[in-house]
């Protein structure tokens, strides 16, 4: 290519070159033996060729400039730019045109690429014409980009061309390993382009038979998966309305239990006992379902944990006592799920170390904070402790009375929505503690209280009249 | 006490005990087995009281519940199953004055009746007689309130909500302190209660409801009377 490249250069060069300096010698032969016997016929002198019009005469014919060279540094130049470039001259070019033959060079004159043909006349002074050569010189810069930008384009298509060609052979290869690595991160759809008939196109076949059948058994197990869920969701909503009537019924009975005959009476008590238990249990099922549906969305405002936790066991269980710091730890919580999670931690506490005082501890630093209740309960098998949040999980059976046995997974739900957790380990000394930890909220950030919320601290609070929102306002206890 | 109350049901056992327990409570009972029915009991009865399931047959609760506030301003309480959220607003914003959710007890839904039977002014808390916000005149005892002079039906939460507020222009209560005075919730009442409850009264009082001059919302903290 480039042995092309520089042949083709030297080609163009050389044509360009000889043919100006055809023209250049044919021209200067008519000037020198033509038209200056014409014109002056006698002895040339600097003042007999200026009144010659010989200057502009031959300007005339082309585009060329005369240098008259009279010897003892007395010259005529069509242009004065030119006054000094005899003395620029090489020597191979003044003697051969002082001998009176046509002599030439290639050469820069007054800056510019030129072609110099000297020459004489008998005893005349030495003209020398001087030919612009730009014009090639123009022509074969072109011609040097043109290759320069040929050569690296072929360069670029050689490289282009040996990655393809690589690429042609490995790519079944990568192919398969990208397909791989996408059913591996869980895109069943990945599949391999099939084609040919090499050992490549069988890899591919087997590959791709491979991820069908585990796409089809996984949109199976998805499949009848919903339809478990949907199920839970449909008998929960079928059961809402024989539910109600009992509830109702149950309580209006309940009212009535002092006008009972006693063996009925218990009858009664029993019957609405139970009725609470599977309106528990429905309500339950029912919350779980609309997680599983992923219905639930957190409405997260900044809230002081410790006034809120003080308000929630106020009201859930008034035996309990709360230990926490008196300086706000605010979270970025939902009043209604925290009430949600502390209430089903409170009832599990309650339930299995009746009579036992339950304690409520709540802790908070910068980056999180943490509610704690904890019972005296029997606590739990070690190796029940990491199931505890399951559904319907029973550490034991005596742990499960009057509870739906969901209460702890609907809490770590909650937990979840509000982008904490709960753990759960048992106490020195015997007893339960279940934590609850969340994310502590940067009170600063302004996104938190862009809900206008209820609850939300806002330092706007105060309108300079006596404002009455306090933190802990946003849950009063039970009065 | 004793109130007169619709209750439209439309399954008979619920009906039939909720009809019971209400008795029991002290209330006079009517009720209605589905929504044209129950508008039908309604015009005939004119009861002190609405309760509404907001599922029924050949009319929904819901319309029933606008059907009536075309006409009259008296407190509805609308029964809404658990979870569905947008009934409530729903029916709050169709003009429900509280929603009690199914499946409840006698005493919880005994509780929500009285609550929105009971003014709020007929408590232990005496105020002035009348007060102005604007260009509106209240008339705290009689129950009224005038813009330019011409009267404007406010339901009892409704009136209450822009009493509570007016008394104090300036000063800004947390929706919590609403729904415990306008309500009756002492603990986790539903916020939405009062913010469709301010709406609905801006659609009534206010020039521009989208732009309100007389009750202002303060962001982050709750509502207040612009003074």
């Amino acid at each position: 290519m480039t042995a092309i490249g520089v042949g083709t250069y030297a080609f163009v060069d050389g044509r360009l070159r000889d043919g100006l300096l055809d023209e250049a010698s044919r021209q200067a032969q008519f000037n020198l033996s033509v038209l200056l016997p014409e014109r002056l016929p006698g002895e040339i002198s600097p003042e007999s060729y200026a009144a010659s019009g010989l200057r502009e005469a031959f300007r005339l014919r082309g585009d060329v400039e005369t240098i008259v060279d009279f010897g003892h540094d007395i010259v005529d130049v069509s242009n004065t730019d030119l006054l000094d470039a005899v003395g620029t001259f090489p020597a191979s070019l003044t003697s051969v045109a002082g001998s009176g033959r046509l002599g030439f060079a290639w050469l820069d004159v007054a800056g510019a690429p030129s072609l110099v043909v000297g020459g004489r006349q008998g005893a005349s002074p030495v003209f020398y014409f001087v030919f612009q050569a730009q014009t090639i010189e123009s022509a074969l810069a072109q011609l040097r980009l043109g290759l320069l930008v040929a050569g690296l384009f072929a360069v670029v298509l050689a490289l282009a061309t040996a990655r393809l060609v690589a690429r042609g052979i490995l790519r079944p290869v990568d192919s398969g390993s990208a397909a791989a690595a996408r059913i591996a991160a869980g895109d069943l759809s990945a599949r391999v382009p099939a084609g040919g008939a090499d050992e490549f196109a069988r890899f591919a076949a087997e590959f791709n038979r491979m991820a069908d059948s585990l796409a089809s058994s996984v949109q199976q197990l998805r499949a009848s998966e919903d339809q478990n869920r949907r199920f839970v969701s449909d008998v929960s909503h079928e059961l809402r309305t024989p539910l109600t009537a009992l509830v109702a019924e149950a309580s209006v009975i309940e009212s009535g239990l002092d006008g009972l005959p006693p063996d009925a009476r218990r009858a009664a008590e029993l019957l609405v006992a139970d009725v609470r238990r599977l309106r528990i249990l429905v309500e339950d099922l029912m919350e779980l379902s609309r997680f599983d549906a992923r219905a639930e969305e957190a409405d997260l405002r900044p809230t002081d944990l410790g006034g809120a936790v003080r308000a929630i066991v106020a009201a859930r269980l008034r035996g309990a006592s709360v230990d926490g710091p008196e300086t706000p730890i605010v979270v970025a919580a939902d009043m209604r799920r925290l009430d949600r999670i502390l209430g089903n931690l409170l009832d599990n506490a309650g339930q299995h170390a009746a009579g036992a005082p339950v304690e409520v501890q709540v802790r908070g630093d910068a980056t999180s904070a943490t509610v704690t209740v904890k019972d005296r309960g029997p606590g739990v098998p070690a190796d029940a402790l990491d199931h505890l949040f399951e559904r319907f999980y029973k550490a034991d059976a005596s742990r499960h009375q009057g509870s739906s046995g969901l209460g702890l997974a609907i809490a770590a739900e909650h937990a979840k929505l509000l982008g904490g957790e709960l753990s759960a380990r048992n106490r020195a000394g015997g007893g339960l503690e279940v934590t609850l930890s969340l994310p502590t909220a940067d009170v600063d950030s302004g996104s938190l209280r862009a809900g206008d919320g209820r609850d939300t601290l806002g330092p706007d609070a105060a309108d300079g009249s006596g404002a009455e929102t306090a933190p802990t306002e946003q849950a009063r206890p039970n009065a | 006490m004793d109130a007169r109350i619709l209750l439209v049901e439309d399954d008979p056992s619920i009906r039939e005990v909720t009809a019971i327990g209400l008795r029991a409570a002290g209330f006079e009972v009517e009720t209605a087995s589905d929504g044209a029915a129950g508008l039908e009991r309604w015009r005939e009865l004119q009861p002190d009281l609405v309760l509404l399931d907001v599922m029924l047959p050949r009319l929904d609760g819901l319309e029933v519940c606008r059907e009536i506030r075309r006409e009259s301003t008296v407190p509805i309480v609308i029964l809404t199953a658990r979870g569905d959220t947008i009934d409530v607003v729903v029916g709050l914003e169709a003009g429900a004055d509280d929603y009690v959710r199914k499946p409840f007890e006698m005493p919880e839904l005994v509780a929500r009746i009285r609550a929105a039977l009971r003014s709020r002014r007929s408590g232990t808390e005496a105020g002035p007689a009348a007060l102005s916000l604007g260009p509106l005149a209240i008339d705290t005892a009689g129950r009224t309130v005038r813009r330019d002079g011409e009267e404007i039906a406010l339901t009892r939460t409704e009136f209450d909500l822009l009493v509570e507020l007016a008394q104090r222009p300036g000063q800004v209560f947390s929706r919590d302190q609403l729904l415990d005075r306008v309500w009756g919730y002492d603990y986790l009442g539903d916020s939405r209660l009062v913010d469709v409850a301010i709406g609905r009264v801006r659609a009534k009082v206010e020039l521009d409801p989208a732009n309100p001059e007389l009750l202002l919302t303060v962001r982050g903290s709750g509502y207040k009377a612009a003074r």
